[in-house]
């Protein structure tokens, strides 16, 4: 039954990330939001091939296993590419679109050199454990920089109503699948629980994106003093 | 040049922060990874197929009492 669910919560996830690029190809703004459409083009894609290797060979087989893993290390990659393609929309209009490129390319090969000095200690099977460990490591990086995004938002007292949806909805959604993690190691008897955590919060995300990009005009706009309360 | 310095700090003053971060996260953690893109059931870890008694080191065919080294 618990399987049942997920699966049902995967295939949501599936036909609402689908219809976001749909949507967004037949509206005409996905080349200006052109990361967030090919991650999450890539996740539906991603998503159908896992279930189809799933039934082909089963899930122990070393055909799921290593898919599953070198994809998602793609897929985390997507992401942080999708993050900074919000980091430009930010900053468009300060003209710092060289800064950003050198610095989006300086960490991600920052985050590489880091987990490559860390795997070398780990001998055997070390391009599979490189895989996964940049996948991580982007993760957490992923998380501290939706943070200092949101800061950004608000010291640039950005409006856009879209912009600040999308933005918050990631730093939810990483958010929550940190302290998913955490709470999972401090009361792992409660594992039934925090099985469902990650499909619900995959089904999420793209929910409220599709919120952002079906209800939400380009022009709306958001009072910079309701984002945060301001101390009278 | 001093702005390209900043971008430089900034770079690698978000990946400590972020290598912190994971440190705190999962130091008390049994090992398991956060996969946070798509769904699917997740697999076991690659390195950890399946569970069994660890067989003994190659390098140690048999038992027996340790003799004294050569050099002695």
């Amino acid at each position: 039954m618990p399987g049942l669910v997920i699966n049902i919560l995967d295939l949501l996830t599936a036909l609402l990330q689908a219809s976001i690029v749909v949507v967004s190809i037949a509206k005409g703004y996905s080349r200006r939001y052109l990361t967030i459409n090919l991650y999450l083009a890539a996740s539906t894609i991603v998503l159908f091939s896992r279930y189809y290797i799933l039934s082909q060979h089963g899930l122990l087989s070393a055909e799921y296993i290593y898919f599953y893993y070198y994809s998602d290390a793609l897929l985390t990659i997507g992401l942080y590419f999708t993050l900074m393609g919000l980091y430009a929309t930010v900053f468009e209009e300060m003209k710092a679109a060289q800064y950003l490129r050198v610095f989006t390319i300086l960490l991600l090969i920052g985050t590489a050199a880091f987990t490559c000095a860390v795997v070398q200690q780990s001998g055997p099977r070390m391009i599979t454990r490189y895989v996964v460990e940049m996948s991580q490591n982007l993760y957490f990086v992923g998380v501290v920089l939706t943070y200092v995004l949101w800061g950004a938002i608000l010291k640039l007292r950005e409006t856009r109503t879209r912009v600040i949806q999308l933005v918050l909805s990631l730093g939810v959604y990483f958010s929550a699948f940190a302290g998913n993690y955490a709470l999972r190691n401090l009361y792992p008897q409660m594992h039934v629980v925090w099985e469902f955590v990650p499909p619900v919060l995959g089904c999420l995300l793209p929910l409220s994106w599709a919120r952002a990009f079906w209800s939400v005009s380009e022009e709306a706009r958001l009072a910079p003093s309701r984002l945060m309360a301001v101390p009278r | 040049m001093s702005r390209k310095l900043t971008v430089v700090f900034l770079a690698m003053l978000i990946l400590v922060g972020a290598m912190s971060l994971k440190t705190v996260v999962v130091t008390h953690g049994d090992g398991s990874i956060v996969m946070a893109n798509s769904g699917g059931p997740v697999p076991p870890t690659p390195w950890k197929n399946s569970g069994g008694p660890v067989p003994p080191t190659p390098w140690k065919n048999s038992g027996g009492p340790v003799p004294p080294t050569p050099w002695k």
